[in-house]
């Protein structure tokens, strides 16, 4: 019955119908936001992590396996 | 084009690496002795700062905070110096994130044992820790956007975008849980009560693990993948989605923690749809992953640390899978409070968060000391050791959670539960409580392996502390930029804006659920027969906390018939508007204890805490010895009662002045009533109060005044139609 009552409060059914419609805006927002960029700037983007601007090889030396 | 030269800082990376290394080792094995306290209670070696309750925390706290606190923070320092092209902000702000944040630590790990805790799932650090958690977050998070804001590289990769979320979000979850009145120096209460308390806690304990967990490890995992593939992530297009969707959506989703409690239950709804949700965010992080290795398999049979972060991206896909499966209300009904949650957990923790970590440190440590991996073997045995224990962890976890779960429902042909004794339940799953520590050994040898191989590792190279790197200014930039820049490129050129908008996406989620919860606040039904506690049962509900007993004990009836049946009237919102902090639990390795009080006589309490298996032959509950022996410490009540009144306890002004008295009084009868058990105690023992607070568990409604039961509408209708023809 407590729970009942408190299911009950004015109007709080709204809350889910208004999350989940902001959700689906979020969500589309995100997907244009996405899609309309350029694929030569996305391109440009992902390979960042491999260019660290460092001024010396990677890695050096011998593995003991080797 | 002017180029500009500066310097990486490697020390600050190392010394979180070594602090990840170290402290994985303790936390893990806290683990594992907590692991082994399941099957055989007397390794606590009778000694109290290591019993189960007090060391489930300092676990949990460790392998959180600590192992995946300190990797994360060297996967940010680390990579974010490289992705903004730029030493971080200041070196003294990064050593202040690193001393500060590995001091939090050590105050865990003093304090915990000692009993000095909140209670609140990964929050458990009493209120002077609290504070000093937010510094040095501020600190970080001033350290991070710093770097963020002299960065040579226009547009913020992927990988910061999910740093800012985790900066930001944290602080704001931390905060909000952490609200609570101190009463001592190691003692608070917090500010909100029962169902308040509960839906605030799941709120920062499920956004703990979103963005403490999984975020942070997202975004190195989209900065270490492409690296050790040697090729871009799969699609970036997809990342953008990934982010945006996953930081939103997380937030909701607490209340999946409360089905079927008092919690209304259109918030349980909320958080179970939310959780469903969750699934096309997560996925999407986990198949961007593992696609970015496509037509590079090759390489991952080679590299360990590819092996590695690949199970940790399978391990984060299952538990993604699982989880909201575990949030529907249906299936939760089942694995609640069983060890399902924990194989879960366990998914991700040892999965998601130990495989990630492992695979960014055999990635780092060659590289910080300018050498090879000393032993790629020693690495390739470390993986399949590490996956090997995690599933003897994680198997054994789930038979254990299916046959209890289903075990506690049970009911005969006739309509009685076929296992109405909890023990029954329990002395079915210790056989997998054994495989469980066997997998936790297995994963820390690996874990030891490791430490190992990287030591070695070092020792044969030469540390590089500062690395020289090169790139031109922003300014000198701008003019080889697009002329056009929109859409979210344009907001990867602005971190305030999108740490901005990061952060109002997170804020409605938490808004949506919190306010409500205000409004819940004036809408639960207060129950007149409930209480304040009483000076005795305050200092025995402090006990309980201090000792951990939430970590076993639930105190939340849910309304099914196996759970009347077995415990008694479901539990109502309105029973718990005096309980600062929240005592639900989440975990029932011993049965709930909500209706605990008058259930059994005082004597048999104490002989229980004394001996639990006195009273219940096989339980694999602690003997509580010291509770006996030790005297109430009662010095601190009257700045208890004060705390407990601002906090909105309605303890009438000058109470504390009778409070003592009053405690007394009730000591002297509990011990007498022990004395009809042929117990002589002294009223003065900690026991004392805890016997107290256990037989006034769930007894207020019981004292609810008796009203005519209402008439049942077939009945009301008759008797009005009666009237009507009467009339007529």
């Amino acid at each position: 019955m407590m729970q009942k009552i408190v299911s009950e409060i004015g109007g709080i059914g709204i809350y889910g119908v208004v999350s989940v419609c902001l959700f689906f805006a979020v969500f589309s927002a995100a997907m244009l936001l996405a899609f309309l960029q350029k694929k030569t700037y996305l391109d440009s983007m992902s390979v960042l992590p491999l260019e660290s601007g460092e001024r010396r090889p990677e890695v050096k030396g011998r593995t003991r396996d080797e | 084009m002017k180029i500009e030269t500066f310097k990486y800082d490697n020390r600050i990376v190392r010394a979180f690496a070594i602090a990840t290394v170290v402290w994985g080792i303790v936390g893990m094995s806290a683990g594992l002795l907590a692991a082994i306290q399941l099957f055989w209670p007397a390794a606590n070696l009778n000694f109290q700062y290591i019993t189960f309750g007090r060391l489930r925390p300092v676990h949990t706290n460790a392998v959180i905070f600590a192992f995946v606190g300190n990797g994360m923070f060297m996967g940010i320092y680390y990579s974010l110096q490289r992705l903004c092209k730029a030493r971080m902000f200041s070196d003294r702000l990064s050593w202040l994130n690193f001393y500060g944040w590995n001091a939090i630590i050590v105050a865990a790990a003093i304090t915990l044992p000692l009993g000095f805790t909140t209670s609140k799932e990964y929050a458990e650090l009493e209120w002077p820790i609290d504070i000093a958690i937010a510094v040095i977050w501020v600190a970080f998070t001033v350290n991070l956007i710093g770097t963020i804001l002299k960065r040579r590289e226009k547009h913020l990769y992927v990988a910061i975008w999910f740093y800012l979320a985790t900066a930001i979000t944290v602080a704001v979850l931390h905060v909000v849980n952490s609200l609570e009145v101190p009463a001592s120096m190691w003692k608070s209460y917090s500010i909100y009560a029962g169902v308040q308390d509960a839906l605030v806690q799941w709120w920062y304990g499920h956004n703990a693990v979103a963005f403490f967990l999984t975020t942070p490890y997202l975004g190195m995992m989209y900065y270490f993948l492409p690296k050790a593939a040697g090729r871009p992530v799969f699609s970036y297009r997809l990342s953008i989605i990934h982010f945006w969707a996953l930081i939103f959506v997380y937030i909701w989703a607490g209340p999946h923690h409360l089905l079927y409690t008092a919690l209304p239950d259109w918030a349980q709804s909320l958080g179970m749809a939310f959780s469903i949700m969750l699934i096309a965010p997560s996925w999407g992080g986990m198949l961007n992953g593992l696609l970015t290795l496509r037509g590079a398999w090759d390489k991952v049979r080679q590299d360990p640390m590819l092996k590695f972060m690949v199970v940790a991206l399978t391990a984060y896909g299952m538990a993604t899978l699982e989880g909201p499966m575990l949030a529907i209300k249906s299936v939760n009904s089942l694995s609640h409070y069983t060890d399902w949650t924990i194989a879960h957990v366990h998914t991700g923790t040892l999965g998601w968060n130990g495989f990630m970590t492992f695979s960014v440190l055999y990635w780092l440590f060659p590289r910080l000391y300018d050498t090879k991996l000393w032993s790629i073997k020693l690495a390739n045995w470390h993986f399949w050791i590490a996956l090997l224990g995690m599933m003897f962890y994680v198997i054994p976890m789930y038979i254990s959670g299916i046959t209890q779960g289903l075990m506690w429902k049970q009911f005969t042909a006739e309509g009685f539960m076929q296992y109405p004794n909890f023990l029954e339940t329990v002395l079915q799953i210790v056989p997998m409580y054994r495989l469980r520590a066997i997998g936790g050994t297995l994963y820390i040898i690996g874990t030891f392996m490791m430490a190992y191989n990287l030591w070695r590792t070092a020792k044969s190279g030469v540390f590089v502390p500062d690395v020289e790197a090169q790139a031109a200014p922003l300014s000198e930039q701008a003019h080889v930029d697009d002329k056009h820049p929109w859409g979210h490129r344009a907001l990867e050129a602005k971190p305030l804006l999108l740490a901005f908008l990061a952060t109002v996406a997170i804020l409605i989620g938490g808004a949506v659920e919190i306010i409500p919860m205000y409004l819940v606040k004036e809408n639960v039904p207060t129950i007149s027969s409930v209480k304040p506690y009483t000076p005795l049962e305050v200092m025995g509900r402090d006990l309980y906390i201090r000792e951990g007993c939430v970590g076993c004990h639930s105190q939340m009836i849910r309304p099914f018939r196996s759970e009347t049946e077995r415990y008694g009237e479901y539990s109502k919102a309105g029973e718990f508007v005096y309980d600062h902090p929240f005592l639900w639990g989440s975990k029932r390795t011993g049965p709930d204890l909500h209706r605990e009080g008058g259930k059994y006589p005082d004597a048999w309490h104490y002989n229980h805490l004394e001996n639990p298996r006195s009273t219940s032959p096989g339980s694999i509950m602690p003997s509580y010895t010291w509770l006996l022996s030790q005297k109430l410490d009662v010095t601190s009540l009257p700045a208890r009662i004060g705390a407990l009144r601002k906090v909105g306890v309605p303890y009438p002004v000058g109470y504390e002045a009778v409070a003592l008295t009053e405690l007394q009084t009730q000591a002297n009868k509990v011990s007498t009533n022990l004395v009809t058990g042929m117990i002589h105690a002294d009223a003065d023992r900690e026991i004392i109060a805890v016997i107290a607070y256990l037989q006034r568990l769930g007894t207020d409604i019981k004292n609810a005044p008796v009203k005519p039961a209402p008439a049942a509408p077939a009945v009301k209708a008759a008797a009005e139609a009666n009237t009507a023809q009467a009339k007529n």
